[in-house]
């Protein structure tokens, strides 16, 4: 029987397109502080560390964790890194859940970052593909990304115009995020007329390039009231992958996506995520994602995302508000995504998210995912 | 404030000993590829594959019954961003749960026993593989130095074995020729054991003989890195009471992590290594002497003497004599020294402590209950993490 | 010990590939100070709270994580604490009089065997980048005990250091991988493998099916023409990039196969890219004239078959 695991601390630095005033490792110390501190810990309260970021690639150290773990204070502790692509963030809170839920820690510090600025991110991204077959045609992960969104155009209706309306809702919604680096709002017609990158997608469809970090404290229940009296309770989170060129695999509903809803639902009690949920984050890289994670986690059903989107139900006033925070167009430090996609999410159950406070939000949705579309995490947080 | 390492012993109001009855888990089969120099005719994905179809052999498992898929690779070996990404499909985690811990598969064996202990799984696949021969090793290491300060001025990982080895054989007023006895001993312990390839045991003279790798350490007194794959299945109790095999229990887990830079960490000892064997005995509620069997990794002859005297199976300086009179026995595989398939080296140590455990006269032991089992990553072995395993 | 087929060929080649990643790593205040301030013959080190001195200075104590130390200036003189030789020379442990850690350098001018512990060392002043405006230490008996003094007038910190990794990989071909590159070289055929209920085929090549774990049929030829299943219109310039934009990414399906190739479709007015090319365009690979080279560069690019849907 699993032990009840809490978020009981959260903490980001405020992202930049560059941060030249601190290493890495520095960074990584800012939201360490910050989660500690929301927490009422120091780093003698805390068991265990995991270290999540993004591919070695992007940053020219390999097993960083074993750097920034001076920066952290946790010598003698145990410190590793998971990682996973676009969605390490979730997946390293999910390695922070299991070791309170097992009954390795009772309190863990899961902190996820990436100092993008300081590397070629196409080129690091490119080398996700196999260097036989396909690497030298790869556009990071861009090209692919908007290969099956035009799919998906055809099949699903996700056109420009209703990608365009997710860019403008979540640049609208970011501008009261405090740690959002984006700032301007912006219309349909200029996410339209903006200048093609790998079209559809075009420059005001892709999220900024970020240097950033956030981290959170995971608490059994027995030490979460030290904490806090109101944690974000982690009801269910899951982490699913597919076979990146396995045959017949759809790119037009994220399989890999519905199967972790379905059994993180499950799990949860969630059966009309539509109506159950006060909140939703999630991590769209290109705002084409956005309309997909709509239908693969059932908040509107195939081929009815567009009109989602136009109906207004997911803006900030809606009845399924997606992404207050503004989600990755207002900062997107690509390993640190997931994990503040999980903090906006707790912030929002734990009454704490600020200008950005859906009222009364009791129940969240959170989604991550990473790779080659094909790494998909979810997790639900309830006061 | 909690003492580290030991989560559940602190003042902080935290467990203290409340902890709730978890899932009991267990090892239940391994299965690996021969570690060879170059598997120059398989590529990763074969290595892989191959080790998962073995796993489920003898068990009454299928792929279907596993719940879970964490593996163990590096994205600097593999030559790709996201490796695990590429290689879902050969790891059988098509549409199943997976994650990629990016340290030693004995880190990733520990997310998925305490996985399985919370109740929310109760079979697990694990899986670490590596194939060194397609790439440098020395950048693999010396990438993960720190850029402004270790990096320019050449120190790296073999460095940092020369240097250990150089304090711990004045510590211990013991000279290189004990170290050539413990190479020659552990190339003899793989060759009997016949799961790595080797043309020829060298003698002492020959180890002490071979070039220079890192004063005082010949080349040969490094762990030498192979490539090759491995793969471990975890179960829940009830699951793993129904297997073939009588289960071979983790009793007791624990990891710890030093200070970044070599040269600022305590000279001469493992303090990490200590923290991280401290934490699992404690769970075990056992003395490493205890143990019938240990599998511990090593950077170098030298380290692998500094890692038993940290796991407490020796008093500091006198790990050499564990070589003539031991009541554990250590590394009967051969260890690290004559195979390290760097990312599987450590789950090796958990496959091999099991098989040990679960067939005992193989290994020339009349009867075995317990076993101390040991990984490490980084330069100079930063990172240590420690099971206790019993039957 | 497994039987995993080993008997493709005996002198096998590898396949290349170079990965040299271009970066501007931010050091930060403390290592930032010491770049800075190293070229003007000044070595900073880090005073913290619980009056631990560290040299070279960092941002954070290795020993508690305290932060915000205090910047010092640490003499040029310290103690050999430890040596070893490798490829790179010879590295050694210097303890910094003063600091309470080592730190590693080379040591210059003396031999491994004129080496002991304990020996005291200064620095040896040089003309590279960053640390290495030290160039290593050298053995001076007499150097004088040196001490930890305020640092006058810091230097502002170093923001940006250029930086390159430069990674080298010779990639097995495997058994599967080896025969689909040298049909693609020799046959310029196009060779999949029967999934494992033999309903299809899989492209590239494997020993084992993805989706059931089962091994894979027979091999299988496959067509040369395909549909197009996905595509964008790259405009893109980025480090790394192999040909110049624009240009059309598509993933294809050829006919008979299961999974998708990754190449280009081109032949095409440019300019009309989004209406020429769609999901569903039927395309046929053209092959490159000239040197073959036995991987995905032999097809030149896919071209649409003019009439088909």
């Amino acid at each position: 029987m699993a032990r009840h695991v809490g978020i009981v601390g959260v903490g980001q630095t405020h992202h930049a397109r560059r941060r030249t005033d601190v290493s890495q490792a520095g960074l990584v110390r800012e939201a360490v502080d910050r989660a500690l501190a929301d927490a009422k810990l120091t780093i003698e309260d805390i068991d265990s560390v995991i270290v999540a970021t993004g591919p070695v690639l992007f940053a020219a150290v390999n097993q960083p964790e074993k750097w920034v773990a001076d920066a952290i204070g946790a010598r003698l502790k145990p410190v590793v890194r998971v990682t996973s692509g676009g969605g390490t963030g979730l997946a390293g809170a999910l390695t922070g859940y299991y070791q309170i839920a097992g009954g390795f820690a009772e309190r863990v510090l899961v902190v996820a970052y990436d100092k993008l600025s300081e590397g070629a991110l196409q080129y690091s991204i490119s080398t996700l593909y196999d260097p036989f077959w396909g690497r030298e045609f790869a556009v990071g992960i861009m090209g692919f990304s908007a290969a099956y969104w035009r799919a998906r155009m055809d099949v699903l209706g996700h056109t420009e115009e209703a990608a365009a309306m997710v860019g403008v809702k979540n640049r609208k919604n970011a501008m009261k995020n405090p740690y959002a680096h984006v700032k301007k709002e912006i219309t349909v017609e200029e996410v339209l007329n903006s200048r093609p990158l790998a079209w559809p997608i075009k420059l005001l469809d892709v999220p900024p390039i970020s240097d950033g970090a956030a981290a959170v404290v995971l608490s059994s229940e027995k030490a979460a009231a030290q904490s806090t009296d109101r944690p974000a309770w982690i009801r269910g989170m899951g982490y699913f992958c597919e076979a990146d060129n396995a045959a017949q695999r759809s790119m037009l509903v994220s399989e890999p996506l519905a199967l972790a809803a379905r059994r993180i639902y499950r799990a949860a009690g969630i059966t009309n995520p539509r109506r159950q949920f006060d909140v939703v984050e999630v991590q769209e890289p290109y705002t084409c994602f956005e309309l997909s994670y709509y239908e693969s986690l059932g908040l509107c059903a195939p081929g009815e995302a567009a009109e989602l989107i136009s109906s207004g139900a997911t803006q900030m006033d809606g009845d399924i508000p997606v992404n207050p925070s503004g989600g990755c167009a207002g900062a997107n430090p690509i390993g640190a995504a997931g994990l503040i996609r999980l903090i906006e999410g707790a912030a929002q159950v734990m009454g704490k998210a600020g200008d950005i406070q859906i009222p009364n939000a009791k129940l969240a949705l959170v989604q991550s995912g990473g790779g080659w579309a094909n790494l998909r995490g979810v997790a639900v947080l309830s006061a | 404030m909690t003492v580290p390492g030991d989560p559940h012993g602190g003042a902080s109001g935290t467990a203290k000993g409340t902890l709730m009855t978890l899932d009991r888990v267990a090892v239940v089969s391994s299965a690996q590829t021969e570690l060879r120099p170059a598997w120059s005719g398989a590529q990763h994905i074969d290595l892989i594959s191959a080790v998962v179809a073995q796993v489920f052999k003898g068990t009454g498992l299928t792929l279907e019954d596993v719940d879970f898929v964490f593996d163990s690779g590096s994205d600097v070996l593999d030559g790709r961003s996201i490796s695990n990404c590429g290689f879902l499909g050969a790891m059988g985690a098509h549409h199943k749960e997976e994650s990629r811990v990016e340290e030693d598969g004995l880190w990733a064996a520990q997310y998925g026993v305490t996985k399985i202990a919370s109740g929310a799984a109760r079979v697990g696949l694990i899986i670490a593989y590596s194939k060194p021969s397609e790439s440098e090793t020395n950048a693999f290491y010396a990438s993960q130095c720190e850029p402004f300060y270790q990096r320019p001025v050449g120190f790296d990982h073999r460095a940092a074995s020369g240097l250990q080895a150089q304090r711990y054989l004045a510590d211990a007023a013991l000279d290189l020729s004990a170290l050539a006895r413990v190479t020659h001993q552990r190339w003899s312990d793989a060759a009997r054991h016949g799961k790595v390839a080797i043309d020829k045991v060298p003698d002492e003279a020959a180890v002490l003989a071979d070039v220079n790798a890192a004063a005082p350490l010949t080349e040969l007194m490094l762990s030498r890195p192979l490539d090759g794959a491995v793969a471990v299945l975890l179960a829940s109790e009830d699951i793993a009471r129904r297997v073939a095999r009588p289960p071979v229990w983790v009793t007791g887990m624990g990891s710890a992590s030093d200070r970044h830079a070599f040269a600022s960490r305590t000279p001469g000892r493992l303090e990490a290594c200590e923290a991280a064997a401290a934490m699992a005995l404690r769970k075990a509620g056992w003395q490493a002497a205890k143990a019938d069997i240990a599998e511990v990794s090593a950077s170098s002859a030298a380290s692998e003497l500094m890692v038993l005297e940290a796991l407490g199976l020796a008093k500091q300086g006198q790990a050499i004599s564990l070589l003539d009179n031991a009541s554990t026995a250590i590394n009967r595989s051969g260890g690290a020294l004559p195979a390290d398939p760097i990312m599987a080296t450590g789950l090796v140590r958990l496959a091999e402590a099991a098989r040990q455990l679960s067939y005992p006269a193989e290994y020339g032991l009349s009867a075995a209950t317990s076993a101390i089992v040991h990984g490490a990553g980084g330069v100079g072995m930063q990172s240590h993490c420690v099971f206790t395993l019993e039957v | 010990m497994l039987a995993i087929p080993d008997s493709w060929a005996q002198d096998l080649t590898t396949f290349p590939s170079d990965l040299s990643m271009p970066y501007t790593l931010t050091p930060g205040r403390a290592a930032g100070t010491f770049v800075a301030e190293v070229k003007n013959r000044r070595i900073v080190g880090s005073r913290f709270a619980s009056g631990t001195v560290v040299v070279p200075a960092q941002d954070f104590c290795p020993n508690t994580g305290d932060s915000d130390p205090e910047l010092v200036e640490a003499p040029h003189t310290g103690t050999l604490n430890g040596f070893t030789q490798t490829d790179a020379g010879i590295i050694a442990l210097i303890r910094i009089d003063g600091s309470d850690v080592d730190m590693t350098h080379r040591i210059l001018g003396t031999a491994l065997d004129g080496l002991k512990v304990g020996q005291r060392v200064e620095a040896v002043w040089g003309d590279g980048e960053g640390i290495l405006a030290i160039e290593g230490f050298r053995i001076a008996a007499n150097a004088p005990q040196g001490e930890i003094r305020p640092l006058e007038a810091p230097a502002k910190p170093v923001e940006q250091i250029p930086y390159r990794l430069d990674l080298h990989y010779e990639h097995a071909f495997g058994p599967y991988y080896g025969r689909l590159f040298d049909e693609i070289k020799t046959n310029r055929r196009i060779m999949g493998v029967r999934t494992s209920d033999g309903e299809g085929a899989l492209l590239p090549p494997r020993e084992i099916d993805d989706i059931t774990h089962k091994p894979t049929g027979t091999w299988v030829e496959l067509k040369q023409t395909g549909t197009v299943r996905a595509m964008s219109v790259i405009h893109l310039e980025f480090i790394g990039q192999t040909q110049p934009p624009p240009y059309i990414y598509a993933e294809i399906m050829l006919d008979g196969a299961s999974t998708r190739l990754i190449h280009n479709v081109g032949g095409i007015d440019m300019s009309r890219a989004k209406e020429l090319v769609k999901p569903g365009t039927r395309v046929r690979a053209v092959w490159r004239e000239g040197e073959r080279t036995g991987s995905l560069a032999d097809i030149s690019h896919f071209e649409v078959i003019d009439g088909e849907e």
